[in-house]
């Protein structure tokens, strides 16, 4: 006897083999609601660095003076609905510390032995700079430098020093104006060095021949697709959308006069003017660690102030020997 | 719809991924620095030996540097082999013996141990660097706030008398009454600023500190219920009614004064101080 009711896939999809197919063109729409797994993964990404990055230091930035005083600069993320923040100084004896919260406030910290108690009152960043003299200690001619972090940092050791120990792997050596600065992983560190003639490790040059390039091929890539894709979508707007920038080009010693640069972005901060100015007397480049040599600035604050100044089209960024060669742009957009 | 979904799940899979990779990326850059840093100490080591045992190096220590010699020119061969993790640790293994090494010879030939914190030890030049480095931090707060003209006295008072120490430091004259003048002077300049700055910020504290101090209206209600210290349950409720009077008043930094008061209070209590 035959059954009446068949279900529709039996009718439909009942292989030779008694195999049931079952078309799943809809099996995605239909198991989970795509807006929905959409969203979720956009919140799931959103939070999860929020989460992880409250607390810890964006940037830590370490000078180390000749007399073994050492400049901290850090940057860190904290919770914005806590009213203070207690922050740990690495030691006892400090010296000279200024803690800015968002906008540039300058917040109260009070420090008691190696902490500081930090009213950052709805602050989201806040920067603190400080010298610190516990850091670094001294055994005849030996300088040890010891610190635990729970971030990597960079350590700008004195000029005319040489390693000669250290526990922890550096991650990146540049030399900034005669002076070694080490890039170091997190955990604790600790490094001996001497003071002594001819002691600078050029650590660009001559190193060049035995990288491995693969990984900064695939990124390189990406950068050119994520880029032609911009340019293709800009084009595309630029077809349809009039020009209400008039776009200014003086062709004077390849780059544009202060003046005309000011004029035609009036908005400038006061201390990106200052960088431009710099700039332009460096025969319109320099690079990013010059800037920060010369402007006496922590990394990320730097990097802020050239995405700034790239960002409103006066600066444009090129590598150079694996730092940033700033330069200033040679035609400009002025500002409505 | 699909391909949009499709789309943006690849973005967020790349975007989850990405900073890993620049990670990665960072952490295996230029791997030969290890070895430049570690001929460099090397060479150093060979210096120091020279210099306090000539040709009677001690056995313990001739060991070490056999050791940590080895290592290096392990390491040479590791990375000519591309062999990275080796490389790491032929550096370390090289690294450790010279420390223990300059340990060594500095212990044998001077056992003082100097404490960095005490000012004696600390050089006068970098001491105004680090002054003058202070300064400008505090000038660049300033111009955010275009607070420069009000203290703009105080800022050129402060740069010549740094030029001032400078000249003393160069010609060793006595700098410590310039140097005591110029702390107080950027002590003077940081509490102006601080006053100043905080006026500006008056809007943005007390919107905060209005949400801060509903919530712990609340909170002291329910510790009330909770039958907690009723003493200090009143000594926070007065706190906060200050607080409010201060905030009205415009007097930021007395308010905050007060609300670190109020904070040990809570904490008497058993109260978070966690706006939600």
């Amino acid at each position: 006897m035959i059954s009446l009711i068949e279900p529709t896939q039996l009718k439909n999809s009942l292989g030779d083999d008694g195999i049931l197919f079952v078309r799943n063109d809809c099996i995605f729409d239909t198991m989970v609601k795509t807006p929905l797994l959409v969203a979720s993964m956009i919140i799931v990404a959103a939070l999860l660095p929020i989460q992880s990055s409250f607390s810890s230091p964006r940037d830590l930035d370490l000078i180390i003076y000749s007399d073994g005083t050492t400049h901290v600069s850090t940057e860190i993320d904290i919770d914005p609905f806590l009213t203070d923040y207690e922050l740990n100084l690495f030691g006892s004896s400090i010296d000279n510390l200024v803690v800015v919260g968002d906008n540039g406030f300058l917040l109260d910290a009070d420090v008691v032995d190696n902490t500081a108690l930090i009213q950052t009152f709805g602050s989201s960043v806040i920067t603190i700079e400080y010298d610190i003299h516990d850091l670094v200690s001294k055994q005849g001619r030996l300088w040890t430098f010891s610190l635990d972090s729970v971030s990597d940092f960079t350590l700008l050791l004195p000029k005319n020093s040489a390693i000669v120990g250290m526990t922890n792997l550096p991650i990146n050596m540049e030399l900034i104006n005669e002076q070694n600065q080490l890039t170091l992983s997190s955990g604790s560190t600790e490094i001996d060095y001497f003071f002594s003639t001819n002691t600078i490790v050029n650590p660009i040059e001559n190193t060049k021949n035995e990288k491995d390039y693969s990984l900064y091929v695939i990124i390189s890539g990406i950068i050119i697709v994520i880029l032609a894709s911009i340019i293709i979508i800009i084009r595309n707007k630029q077809k349809n959308v009039k020009v209400i920038n008039e776009v200014v080009t003086i062709q004077k010693n390849d780059v544009l006069d202060l003046e005309t640069i000011f004029k035609l972005k009036p908005d400038l901060r006061e201390d990106d003017k200052e960088l431009v100015k710099f700039i332009f007397n460096n025969n319109g480049e320099a690079l990013e660690s010059e800037l920060r040599k010369k402007f006496l600035q922590p990394r990320t604050t730097m990097w802020r102030a050239v995405k700034r100044l790239e960002r409103e089209g006066v600066i444009e960024i090129e590598k150079k020997d694996l730092q940033n060669l700033v330069k200033l742009c040679k035609t400009m957009e002025e500002n409505n | 719809m699909r391909k949009l979904a499709l789309f943006a799940i690849f973005v967020l899979i790349f975007g989850t991924m990405s900073p890993s990779l620049v990670n990665h990326a960072y952490g295996q850059n230029d791997p030969s620095i290890l070895l430049r840093i570690a001929i460099q100490a090397d060479k150093q080591i060979v210096n120091q030996l020279n210099k306090n045992y000539e040709n009677e190096i001690p056995n313990n220590i001739n060991n070490l540097y056999e050791k940590g010699h080895t290592a290096v020119k392990s390491l040479e061969q590791s990375l000519s082999d591309n062999d990275v993790e080796k490389a790491k640790q032929d550096f370390l293994l090289a690294m450790n013996s010279f420390m223990q090494i300059s340990r060594i010879i500095s212990q044998s030939t001077e056992k003082v141990v100097v404490i960095m914190s005490e000012k004696s030890n600390r050089n006068m030049s970098n001491e105004l660097d680090r002054l003058e480095k202070y300064v400008k931090t505090l000038e660049s707060i300033s111009k955010k706030h275009n607070e420069i003209e009000q203290s703009k006295d105080e800022f050129t008072k402060s740069y010549s008398l740094i030029k001032e120490i400078r000249k003393q430091i160069t010609a060793s004259e006595n700098t410590s009454k310039n140097i005591t003048e110029l702390k107080s002077l950027v002590n003077s300049i940081k509490s102006e600023l601080r006053n100043s700055i905080a006026e500006k910020q008056s809007n943005a504290i007390k919107d905060f500190f209005e949400k801060f101090l509903v919530q712990i209206d609340q909170k002291l209600l329910e510790a009330k219920d909770l039958g907690r210290d009723e003493i200090e349950i009143n000594k926070a409720n007065e706190l906060i009614l200050e607080i409010r009077e201060l905030l009205s008043k415009n007097q930021i930094n007395s308010a905050k004064t007060v609300y670190s008061e109020l904070k040990i209070v809570l904490k008497n209590i058993g109260i978070s101080v966690k706006i939600t």
